[in-house]
């Protein structure tokens, strides 16, 4: 495996975004307003209550969707290592990459008209699938092959 | 891909930012722009009580296109500088570009608030308007409306902008960089003479 140090870099950068998603889930809840991992995603993620995913009550700093392609790139990156060998020279990882995001286009745009009403599961499931796509795509970057 | 790694050329980090600061600084622009036009979208809305309203809207709008400036930003230094880029280079070029888009839109957020010094009042009312036209318990939309309240005022501040933008903004646009390294980096074997 080759680029090790941004392998390692962008791990922890990824793992940074996924505990800080998670919110008031495994931080506590906030002494005064609103919470920091709240205010860390303002701007990027909508926030709606009801998109949100909660345990025992307590609410993700972000929607579903995106708490989807956080975990999915984090999940994705982990895999690096096992993947890169199978994609080298491939096209079919970028295809992936293009069809996982034209799902999240459809599938916002057919809930936006009024075509279908998707639930926090497909968001959440979609939002994997594309978050996982991403580092399958660029996995070949990462693999050495002068061994 | 070996190839982009053996044919990188040298780059000094003062090569990085043209690329970084155009696509970041028209970035930061469009962030701007896509916020505000949202933000008076939703001050002269109706309050219906609808979920999705020009606030939430414009935060996906925003999230989409502040992704995919690493990439661009690639894009620009692959067609300006040099085709052949090493993955760790397209990857500060990525979180420099996070850097210039988060600068660029606070600083332009700063600047409206001269031009129009009650814009954020008018959007918290706009805002709290259509919590309160929202079929929920009295209890979810009190909660949600101090928080949304709380988030928009705290959120003015300068500082807190940056600390979190930057992350944020760093993070994302150093992953679609990534992105953009492997669609627009070359190999040997694509070189033209």
């Amino acid at each position: 495996m080759q680029h090790r140090a941004l392998y390692i870099v962008s791990l922890l950068a990824l793992i940074f975004l996924v505990l800080v998603s998670l919110g008031e889930i495994i931080w506590g809840s906030s002494q005064n307003g609103l919470h920091w991992t709240s205010r860390m995603f303002y701007g990027i993620c909508h926030q709606i209550p009801e998109r949100t995913l909660e345990i025992n009550g307590v609410l993700m700093a972000v929607n579903a969707r995106c708490f989807g392609i956080f975990a999915g790139l984090l999940a994705g990156w982990l895999l690096i290592p096992a993947v890169s060998g199978l994609t080298v020279q491939k096209k079919w990882p970028v295809q992936l990459f293009f069809v996982a995001m034209l799902l999240q286009i459809i599938d916002y745009t057919g809930n936006l008209l009024g075509f279908w009403t998707n639930t926090n599961l497909s968001r959440l499931s979609l939002g994997l699938f594309f978050g996982l796509s991403i580092p399958v795509a660029i996995s070949d970057l990462f693999y050495n092959n002068k061994k | 891909m070996e190839e982009v790694t053996e044919h990188s050329e040298h780059h000094s980090f003062g090569d990085y930012w043209p690329s970084a600061g155009i696509v970041g600084a028209i970035f930061g622009v469009i962030t701007f722009a896509i916020g505000l036009a949202f933000g008076y979208m939703q001050i002269s809305s109706e309050p219906t009580g609808a979920l999705l309203t020009p606030m939430t809207i414009s935060g996906v709008v925003v999230c989409l296109v502040v992704a995919i400036a690493g990439a661009i930003s690639v894009w620009h230094f692959t067609s300006e500088v040099s085709p052949f880029l090493k993955l760790g280079q397209g990857a500060i070029i990525g979180f420099l570009t996070g850097v210039a888009i988060t600068v660029v839109s606070v600083f332009l957020n700063e600047v409206w608030h001269l031009v129009d010094p009650d814009y954020t009042e008018k959007y918290l009312e706009a805002v709290v308007a259509n919590f309160e036209a929202m079929d929920m318990p009295a209890e979810t939309k009190d909660q949600l409306i101090d928080s949304t309240v709380e988030s928009i005022r705290t959120g003015r501040s300068v500082v807190q902008q940056l600390f979190y933008g930057i992350p944020m903004y760093g993070i994302l646009n150093m992953i679609s960089a990534m992105v953009g390294v492997k669609i627009f980096g070359k190999k040997k074997d694509q070189e033209t003479f």
